[in-house]
């Protein structure tokens, strides 16, 4: 396929870029004992783009023939010239990259094909029952396990070619708790870009089941969490949320372009000195997290970008047409879902990198907080860097000791206010490995992580879905 | 692709699937070739186009059921094996069933052969067309996004119970999301929607203009007033807070889980009198037409809550199996998924009065042209806020109102339906029309 793509980019006039995409999907999904879903699932076909006087095109098609992907490439010259027509703000060109050329194998000792679906689904069914043995106040459970298993070849007119073979499985396991009509839900999962043993390496089925049950039993005898503004502690899991959610959308350089609060603010400090955060699609700065892009779909390979250091606003993300109009270097972190999807600007691996301070001298130093862990079921932030996130787990701090879970705890604020708010950064870190996606119009894995941080934010109680 | 080429490469499929020793087989085949043109603050985005075939193969082996998909034609063979692998280490399930075999009557019209004709540079002309009628009309008006996207398509479905159809369509839906800014101050920002099948049916200057005239309503919006009482939701309103929830309730589906309350409702009263809730898969010109649904039963005109009372819940092969019931013709979903269940054209009646009317015996309410929150599903509480709303006083139209929410229950407001429009609008496949609700809290910072 690489020489395939080779020789028709060789033959076009002008610029192209043409990606293979192949994905493999396995989707296993079981309810209460039943299975809802058994399900393989594959996406295969050649996206194309095309610049032309300042405008792009983009084809896609399932014919793999040479003609096939030679008649989708007229198809997307002649949409990018048509539409160079009325566009009024013309792309003045893209950025020069350094292409990551050649192939790049997934790094795993265990490959999920050498795990049979039957095992698979075995393991999902067995972890079901297990769920619903936790607790006598288990009612209900769901446990599901999907992987997306990719070959791409991306390759473009000026000089990338690149293959690359990725796999991103995760699990998950919900619990739901009843006790005289009161229900609370708790979702553990896992995720990771690796394979089979990879994703159960940090946490195993019996670990998510023991956790999941536990939150959903303990959570209908928690009480609320007093609203107000207060100090919190945050664990990894959910500074990776804040770093993706909150700020790292803020500095994708399209939403710069359109009006983002971080525009113009290169070089200002945007945070309290302790914090230096990051963006990486590389696995040797990420083992296994879920975003690892070692080449993005424009042919550029991952690298580690500082966006903000010791507080000062370093960097943006780019693709190869914002780093020109920037006048920098892309970053690697042009990604498109499918075959079917022109590249955007996408998070890799997204962190705040570990300080000094440990755990429990941090926790020590609060009087009166909570300590916060996870993200649950709601979410959202805006491009001013407004956001408003549903927290997992939540519990108080009293005398400097983590004492009673609380229930239903959503945090607020604005992302910038509460970095500079911070005051203390701990000397651990952790990937959060979930198995969720981030959706842009398209979707995308992504992954965050960093160390525990003490800050201030405001806390509000919510109503239970 | 003719359309030979397409169902005979299902029916390949499911002698494949036979020779694996599936028990029952059902392929279904779709292609797509489509444009769409986007564009993004006040300028032509991205333009593009697909071409997929994409195929979804269901195996049934002893009540065991399993599900491949692939897009790759030259892997079918393989999907078929995978589907019946899949099934044989699934549990049983005595509900895993290919739908009762039924006469397929073609429906007319669905494909506009104009459409075929339509090319990538028609979507790129019009989409430039929307952005120049929406600055032709006020310079105010900032249209954030518009896109305009044409495709045609072939479905074909076959299954050892010796089904063989196919159908070939033509789909045009465009739509825009525009504010308006005065000075400093910048109004709520609303969403319009409009689909056709057919090219001579475009009309993509009606969204255009009514998302332009919603803006500029709302622009020096300033906070209203605190009651309970009359809300008038408009049909994008009606899709926003009360759709989802009737969605939730009828599938058949979430009766069998447990999640739905009218489970056992059939012939009760759920809703006002004036409620009349049909999906019309045959509707003609209807943006989600088609002889037959995801698993080949044939669609047809089926009543879900008449005159207020629940006449039928949404049912495909496996709930209508579990429950004792029929399809109503209501599988839904792709070639990339088992099917689900959904609606096709779902319609809500048109009552009597124009929206002029209703307004005119209402001493103090609310109208409200989009709903942005929660309407809980099973509980039916909803909270969030209003936007692009207006007051009503002493029966007229005054003025917009921000920062203003509305909290209830949908089930409660079903019942204290006060009035129904005779004028509907598309939203999505769901043709609706304005809806007087009473006794909804409204509240204003």
């Amino acid at each position: 396929m690489r020489r395939l793509l080779e020789g028709i980019a060789a033959g076009a006039s002008g610029w192209v870029e043409l990606r293979y995409h192949a994905r493999r999907s396995k989707r296993l999904v079981v309810r209460n004992g039943q299975v809802e879903e058994s399900a393989s699932i594959d996406l295969v076909g050649v996206g194309v783009r095309a610049f032309v006087d300042g405008a792009f095109g983009f084809a896609s098609t399932t014919d793999l023939t040479e003609a096939g992907i030679g008649k989708a490439m007229q198809v997307a010259q002649s949409i990018a010239e048509t539409a160079a027509g009325p566009k009024r703000k013309k792309v003045p060109g893209l950025a020069q990259a350094t292409f990551g050329n050649g192939v790049f194998p997934l790094e795993t000792d265990d490959p999920l094909a050498a795990h049979t679906l039957e095992e698979k689904l075995d393991l999902v069914v067995r972890t079901d029952g297990l769920v619903r043995a936790a607790h006598p106040s288990i009612v209900s459970s769901e446990v599901s396990y999907a992987e997306m298993v990719d070959e791409k070849v991306i390759v473009t007119s000026d000089g990338a070619s690149v293959q690359l073979h990725d796999a991103k499985p995760a699990f998950r396991v919900l619990a739901v708790a009843e006790t005289a009509g009161d229900q609370a839900m708790a979702l553990e999962t896992v995720g990771v870009t690796g394979g089979w043993s990879d994703l159960f390496a940090d946490k195993t089925p019996e670990g998510l089941v023991e956790k999941a049950a536990r939150l959903a039993v303990d959570q209908l005898s928690a009480g609320r969490p007093s609203g107000g503004v207060t100090t919190v502690v945050l664990d990894p899991e959910l500074v990776g949320v804040l770093a993706h959610e909150a700020i790292g959308h803020t500095v994708e350089a399209d939403f710069v372009l359109g009006g983002a609060i971080t525009a113009g603010k290169i070089g200002e400090p945007v945070a309290s000195e302790l914090v230096t955060m990051c963006d990486s699609g590389s696995a040797k700065i990420a083992p296994h997290a879920v975003g690892i892009v070692p080449v993005d779909d424009e042919g550029v390979p991952a690298q580690r970008t500082v966006l903000i250091e010791r507080g000062v606003l370093r960097s943006y993300l780019h693709n190869r047409e914002t780093a020109a109009h920037f006048g920098v270097a892309p970053t690697g972190n042009a990604r498109a879902y499918t075959y079917s999807d022109e590249p955007l600007i996408r998070m890799t691996n997204t962190y705040i990198e570990a300080g000094e301070m440990p755990f429990d001298e941090m926790i020590g130093g609060v009087k009166d907080g909570y300590y916060l862990c996870g993200l649950g079921q709601s979410g959202q932030a805006d491009s001013n860097a407004e956001f408003m996130f549903g927290v997992k787990e939540a519990y108080r701090i009293r005398d400097g000791k983590v004492t009673e879970l609380v229930r239903g705890a959503t945090i607020s604020g604005n992302a910038f206010e509460t970095l500079r708010s911070i005051d203390a950064v701990g000397d651990d870190f952790r990937w959060e490995k979930s198995s969720g996606f981030c959706g842009k119009g398209q979707p995308a894995k992504t992954d965050g992580g960093g160390p525990h941080l003490r800050c201030t934010l405001t806390i509000g109680g919510q109503q239970d879905a | 692709m003719p359309s030979e080429t397409l169902l005979d490469r299902c029916r390949e499929a499911v002698e494949i699937a036979q020779r694996h020793e599936a028990d029952d087989v059902e392929v279904y085949g779709q292609t797509v070739e489509s444009v769409n043109s986007v564009v993004e603050k006040h300028d032509l985005q991205i333009a593009k186009s697909q071409f997929e075939t994409s195929f979804g193969v269901r195996a049934f082996v002893d009540g065991r059921l399993g599900f491949a998909s692939t897009n790759d034609a030259a892997r079918l063979g393989e999907t078929c094996r995978d589907a019946v692998a899949l099934a044989r280490i699934s549990p049983q399930d005595p509900h895993n069933v290919l739908p009762e075999t039924q006469e397929i009557v073609p429906v007319e019209d669905l494909f506009d052969p104009k459409a075929a004709e339509f090319a990538a540079s028609d979507a790129v002309r019009r989409a430039a067309e929307m952005l120049s009628l929406a600055e032709s009309i006020d310079r105010r008006v900032i249209l954030n996004d518009a896109w305009f996207e044409s495709s045609v398509g072939e479905t074909a479905l076959a299954n050892s119970a010796g089904l063989a159809i196919a159908e070939k369509g033509s789909l045009f839906t465009y739509g825009a999301v525009a504010t308006a800014r005065e000075g400093e101050t910048v109004s709520s920002f609303d969403f319009q929607f409009g689909g056709a099948r057919t090219v001579d049916a475009i009309d993509a200057e009606a969204p255009i203009r009514r998302v332009c005239e919603s803006a500029l309503a709302s622009l020096g919006a300033k906070p209203g007033e605190s009651f309970k009482g009359t809300v008038l939701l408009s049909p994008q309103a009606v899709a926003d807070l009360v759709v989802g929830l009737l969605l939730f309730q009828l599938s058949a589906r979430n009766a069998l889980r447990g999640r739905s309350r009218w489970k056992s409702a059939l012939g009760e009263s759920v809703a006002d009198s004036r409620l009349t809730l049909v999906d019309d898969g045959r509707r003609p010109g209807g943006l989600a037409t088609s002889a037959f649904d995801r698993e080949g039963t044939p669609r047809r005109r089926q009543r879900l809550i008449a005159g207020g009372r629940l006449d039928a819940l949404m049912h495909n092969a496996y709930t209508a199996r579990a429950m004792g019931e029929t399809s109503t013709a209501s599988a839904s979903g792709s070639a990339r998924s088992i099917p689900g269940i959904g609606p096709s054209n779902l319609e809500i009646l048109p009552g009597e009065g124009s929206l002029d009317e209703l307004v005119a015996d209402v001493p103090k309410g609310l109208l409200i042209r989009r709903f942005s929150g929660n309407a809980n599903p099973i509980s039916g509480d909803f909270s969030g806020a209003t936007k692009s709303a207006q007051l009503i006083r002493e029966g007229r139209l005054d003025r917009a109102v921000s920062g203003t929410m509305i909290a209830g229950n949908v089930f409660e407001a079903l019942r204290q339906i006060s009035g129904v429009s005779a004028n509907r609008e598309q939203v999505y496949n769901y043709t609706l029309p304005y809806l007087r609700l009473e006794g909804v809290s409204v509240t204003s910072e």
